[in-house]
């Protein structure tokens, strides 16, 4: 579980928040969705959890432990993180860069070896192939495969993702949103996955939480989201697709 | 020519191979140096931002310092010459290109690798180790190849300070102006360069992360890595070795004679070497060639060098910084005193000849102008072109005092390398020259000199310096070099210099002649 108690972050001394009283829980085995604009303070969030940046106020914690009596290299290597831009380091092979956090927490080759085979398996990238390629030797979608591989190599009890998928193309990321759900049913982690997409959210959330500026607008199911918009924003969010869905068809 | 010089190469093989070695260690050990130093100091710039700019700053004045005046330098804080204070100069100038690829090499890493470092969980150190550095490493290798290859190059310099290496071909043809010397020196530096150029290119390739597909290019590959890891651990291997092998050199019967890089100096140390050789047990090593009045000084007065011939004049007014306007006899006094006193060295009583500056012009000029004296130069200087060598044209006792105290004002003065200087004014592009006075080419182009009739020139007597600890330890060996005072005149002197300048006779050929022509060693003895 991960919960947000009143968390608030301004980047510049006396500058407008980025992010203010952002209070929700992730429940075990659940994903969220952040969904916002840019500039809303999404990954920011994200990148609170895991102490790339502390707190201003409020706390988080993660497994019922304030992430600030955390030490943050532990916390960072008990959670899996698949970035934005992929981050695969270009001078290792597949094989390094799938257990480069095996290696950090000190297991022995083989076990590196062993479960970069199974991860690698797992996101449909057959290993006899794929490990001693470079990460330029691979596609768009092959890279953020293995960036999904590497984030769950030590087997991490959450996983932020920050929009994986933004830069693939619609095809692409379709059948990795796919892939992801149904590694999400088999594997049952908990789950923050940064989107600006509506689809994507109502795809791969449990839940879907709308960050509007810094603040945020509204959590709950897409049920209840897209039937009960809390604020006129959430509602202008939801209504333009309905809208040019409806324009379509007329 | 190719083929003469060829066969001059060949009958030089022996040294050839002993000389490439020495250059090999010379550039793989300061190569090395650099590399150990160099890149944790880029790696700090990169992390340190307030030291990045006097870091910076200071490796680039390194490379802007002369070669001699840091080799002086170093000999001055070392107290050594030879392999040690070669290697640190060599390092030093090795820095720059190494410290600066790495700084932007690691600035060069991308953000992103840099964010899932740091979100994976790695340490700053695990970052820097994992990541930077070998994200960093073709930039640190580009950076190592033009430190190496322009080390062979300067590697070359260090002969001046009695390292070895085939800057001794170079030098000792400089000073004979002999050319096949220097090329036996210079190409073998430039393929050595070429080489060197060649294997890290080599293993620049070899380490790019790249998915060997061919099993040809993976198995080359899998050679030239640790090829060229184990290849600087051979030669600095050799180093050590070459280093531990010429300490024992330094055993207590070991005389070691130095000379500067210049004919005279080279013919009189032959004859120095030889006569210890011949009357005593002694060993004698010759530090010859090396770069200068100041480096022999240094060397003289740290201990590392025994004997050298030097000249009043120069100890007067380059080592002592005094005034040169005085007799002969003062001179002598004054030197021989201060250098007991402060250098606890000796000054042995004059070989017997002056080597002092001289004017020299083509003698129908000298007739035509009616010339015998400078002060009478003076007075048709205005329609004269001189050409002086630069040490010449910067010393106190050369053409600035000179200039101020006869008057002179010439209609053209250029700075020339010696043998050009002569050329040029036998073909008429120059009126005046300064000359040495025991130089061959005065007699061999019969050129007429010019009298100093105000005594401007200081005594340059040449006689030998000998460190008094020497003669505490082999007492025989004062009665022995006393036995040269006054054996060789002016005369004498610009006859050897003419064998080895312009017959091309080896130094030691010439010194030996003189030697037994003076009963002072016995023939075939």
């Amino acid at each position: 579980m991960i919960s947000y108690r009143n968390v608030a972050k301004t980047f510049l001394p006396a500058g407008p928040p980025v992010l203010s009283d952002i209070t929700f829980q992730v429940e075990t085995g659940e994903t969220v969705a952040l969904l916002g604009t840019s500039g809303s303070g999404k990954t920011t969030l994200l990148r609170l959890t895991n102490r790339l940046v502390d707190v201003d106020a409020g706390s988080i914690e993660v497994d019922g432990v304030s992430v600030m009596d955390q030490d943050p290299i532990e916390l960072r290597r008990r959670i899996g993180y698949v970035f934005q831009g992929i981050g695969l380091f270009p001078h290792m092979d597949i094989r390094s860069n799938v257990s480069i956090v095996l290696r950090l927490l000190g297991r022995s080759a083989s076990e590196q070896q062993k479960r970069s085979d199974e991860l690698l398996m797992m996101v449909g990238m057959p290993p006899d192939e794929f490990s001693g390629r470079y990460p330029h030797e691979l596609s768009g979608g092959q890279q953020q495969r293995v960036g999904v591989a590497r984030a769950l190599a030590a087997d991490p009890e959450f996983l932020l993702m920050d929009e994986p998928f933004g830069a693939l193309d619609a095809i692409t990321r379709d059948t990795l949103q796919q892939e992801l759900l149904s590694l999400k049913q088999k594997l049952q982690k908990t789950i923050v996955f940064v989107t600006h997409d509506i689809f994507e959210a109502l795809t791969i959330g449990d839940r879907i939480a709308v960050l509007n500026d810094g603040r945020l607008d509204q959590i709950g199911t897409k049920q209840e989201i897209i039937r009960s918009p809390a604020t006129q924003f959430v509602k202008d969010l939801f209504g333009r697709p309905r809208a040019q869905l409806e324009a379509i068809d007329a | 020519m190719i083929e003469s010089w060829l066969t001059f190469a060949a009958g030089r093989t022996a040294e050839l191979w002993v000389r490439t070695g020495e250059h090999l260690v010379l550039t793989g050990l300061s190569t090395a140096g650099a590399i150990l130093l160099g890149v944790p100091l880029g790696v700090l710039a990169s992390k340190v931002r307030t030291i990045r700019n006097p870091l910076m700053g200071t490796v680039g004045i390194f490379q802007t310092i002369p070669s001699l005046a840091m080799l002086a330098i170093l000999l001055a804080l070392t107290k050594q010459i030879g392999i040690v204070p070669a290697i640190i100069a060599l390092t030093l100038y090795a820095l720059l290109p190494i410290v600066r690829n790495t700084l932007t090499g690691i600035e060069q890493v991308p953000p992103s690798s840099l964010e899932a470092a740091r979100g994976l969980g790695m340490t700053l150190w695990q970052t820097l180790i994992l990541v930077e550095v070998p994200l960093a490493l073709p930039m640190i290798i580009a950076g190592v190849r033009t430190a190496a290859v322009v080390g062979v190059g300067i590697a070359t310099l260090s002969a001046f300070i009695g390292a070895g290496g085939l800057g001794e071909f170079i030098n000792r043809g400089l000073a004979l102006s002999n050319t096949q010397l220097i090329l036996l020196g210079a190409i073998p530096a430039a393929l050595l360069a070429l080489i060197v150029d060649g294997s890290i290119g080599a293993f620049q390739w070899a380490v790019q992360r790249r998915h060997g597909r061919s099993p040809l290019e993976a198995i080359v590959r899998w050679v030239v890595r640790p090829a060229a890891l184990v290849l600087p651990l051979i030669i600095s291997g050799i180093g050590v070795y070459a280093a531990l092998a010429s300490r024992q050199e330094n055993a207590d019967d070991v005389v070691r004679i130095a000379s500067k890089s210049f004919t005279e100096q080279l013919i009189l140390g032959e004859i120095v070497a030889q006569t210890i050789e011949h009357h005593t047990d002694r060993t004698v090593e010759r530090r010859f060639n090396l770069g200068g009045t100041m480096i022999c000084h240094e060397a003289l007065i740290a201990g590392e060098v025994d004997i050298y011939p030097e000249y009043v004049g120069t100890a007067l007014t380059a080592i002592l910084q005094l005034d040169g306007t005085r007799s002969a006899g003062d001179a002598l006094e004054t030197v021989r005193n201060t250098y007991t006193e402060r250098f606890g060295c000796i000054w042995f009583d004059p070989l017997g000849f002056e080597n002092t500056y001289v004017l020299a012009l083509r003698k129908e000029v000298a007739l035509r102008e009616q010339l015998t004296t400078i002060s009478g130069l003076a007075s048709v200087s205005n329609s004269m072109r001189a050409g002086f060598p630069s040490e010449f044209m910067e010393r106190p006792d050369g053409y600035p005092g000179l200039r101020r105290t006869y008057g002179l004002s010439f209609a053209n003065v250029r700075d020339l390398d010696p043998a050009l200087m002569y050329q040029a004014l036998v073909s008429g592009e120059l009126d005046v020259i300064s000359a040495f006075s025991t130089d061959g080419r005065i007699e061999a182009y019969d050129l007429a000199l010019l009298k100093d009739d105000r005594s401007f020139f200081p005594p340059y007597q040449a006689a030998l310096v000998v460190r008094e600890d020497l003669i505490a330890e082999m007492p025989e060996l004062g009665p022995l070099l006393r036995r040269l005072t006054g054996m060789i005149d002016t005369e004498t002197m610009q006859q050897m210099n003419y064998q080895v300048d312009h017959h091309q006779h080896s130094p030691r050929e010439v010194a030996r002649q003189f030697l037994e022509s003076m009963g002072l060693v016995k023939e075939n003895g």
